[in-house]
């Protein structure tokens, strides 16, 4: 068996904003599926020569 | 022998399906110019998270725990599953946000919108299952951890994590049955009413800037694929 490539031997980091709390792996997750959403809106879609196919 | 003066039903429910999604709109040509964006792959991708993940699962079951735990291609495997899964909510999170803000219910989509809706409730304990399906201690403490909140909201005797046949089934037959069809409704639903038009710009005002989906949407009025 491999081991994992970041060290899991230990309880999970964990983000406290006021009531907020959440572990670092879920916010990683959220914030990049944030910029995905962006880049899929704002990225030209390749080989779209204008008008109806 | 007398003509039949009445038509089969299996005759009248040909004629009903092939008027509600008649060939050309179940498989069409070509679809919308402002179907060229980034943000319309998502359902695709979505979809193909599923595949791979009823594919993966099927195979999980074939073969058992023993060998999803104990053999390097059952981890294998087992991996797949779970990441896959993770793509799958990865994509159709993505893929909500940006019907959401595109206001996909327009132009009589409200079937469509709501099917997409159901099949995100459904997933979710769709997957929670699994976590308490792999048994192994990491589900036997999910369980035991999770039933208490499942008691507390009152449905812990319909929903029982402490008995693993009944999550076992929940999670390898009933709820994906209920997503699969779901689905199956959806894409019909999306194929017979057409991806949903980007809003119209010339209501954007002068100074607006459209997005790159948007620029390139010529009838941005029309509804229906092409």
């Amino acid at each position: 068996m491999t081991a994992a490539i970041f060290n899991l031997n230990h309880p999970a980091h964990t983000v406290h904003w006021h009531f907020f709390s959440m572990s670092v792996a879920n916010v990683v997750v959220i914030v990049v599926m944030l910029v995905v959403f962006a880049v899929a809106i704002l990225a030209p879609f390749p080989g779209h020569g204008g008008g109806e196919r | 022998m007398s003509s039949v003066s009445r038509k089969s039903w299996t005759a009248r429910a040909r004629e009903r399906a092939v008027g509600a999604l008649p060939p050309e709109k179940l498989l069409p040509d070509s679809q919308p110019s402002y179907m060229s964006s980034w943000i319309y792959v998502f359902g695709v991708l979505t979809l193909t998270s599923l595949i791979v993940i009823i594919a993966s699962g099927s195979i999980l079951a074939l073969k058992g725990p023993g060998w999803w735990h104990l053999t390097g291609i059952g981890h294998f495997f087992n991996s797949i599953h779970m990441w896959a899964v993770e793509l799958f909510f990865f994509f159709m999170v993505i893929h909500l946000w940006g019907k959401y803000w595109m206001a996909a219910w327009r132009g009589g989509r409200a079937r469509v919108w709501i099917t997409g809706a159901v099949t995100f409730l459904v997933a979710v304990p769709c997957a929670l299952s699994g976590y308490v399906s792999q048994q192994n201690f990491d589900s036997q403490w999910i369980s035991t951890q999770a039933k208490d909140a499942m008691n507390a909201a009152g449905i812990g005797a319909f929903w029982n994590l402490m008995n693993f046949g009944q999550m076992y089934s929940y999670h390898v037959f009933l709820l994906p049955l209920a997503v699969v069809a779901l689905v199956i409704a959806h894409v019909l639903l999306v194929r017979r009413h057409g991806i949903v038009p980007p809003f119209q710009l010339s209501g954007a005002g002068a100074g607006a800037k459209p997005t790159s989906a948007a620029r390139r949407a010529p009838d941005s009025g029309s509804e229906g694929t092409s």
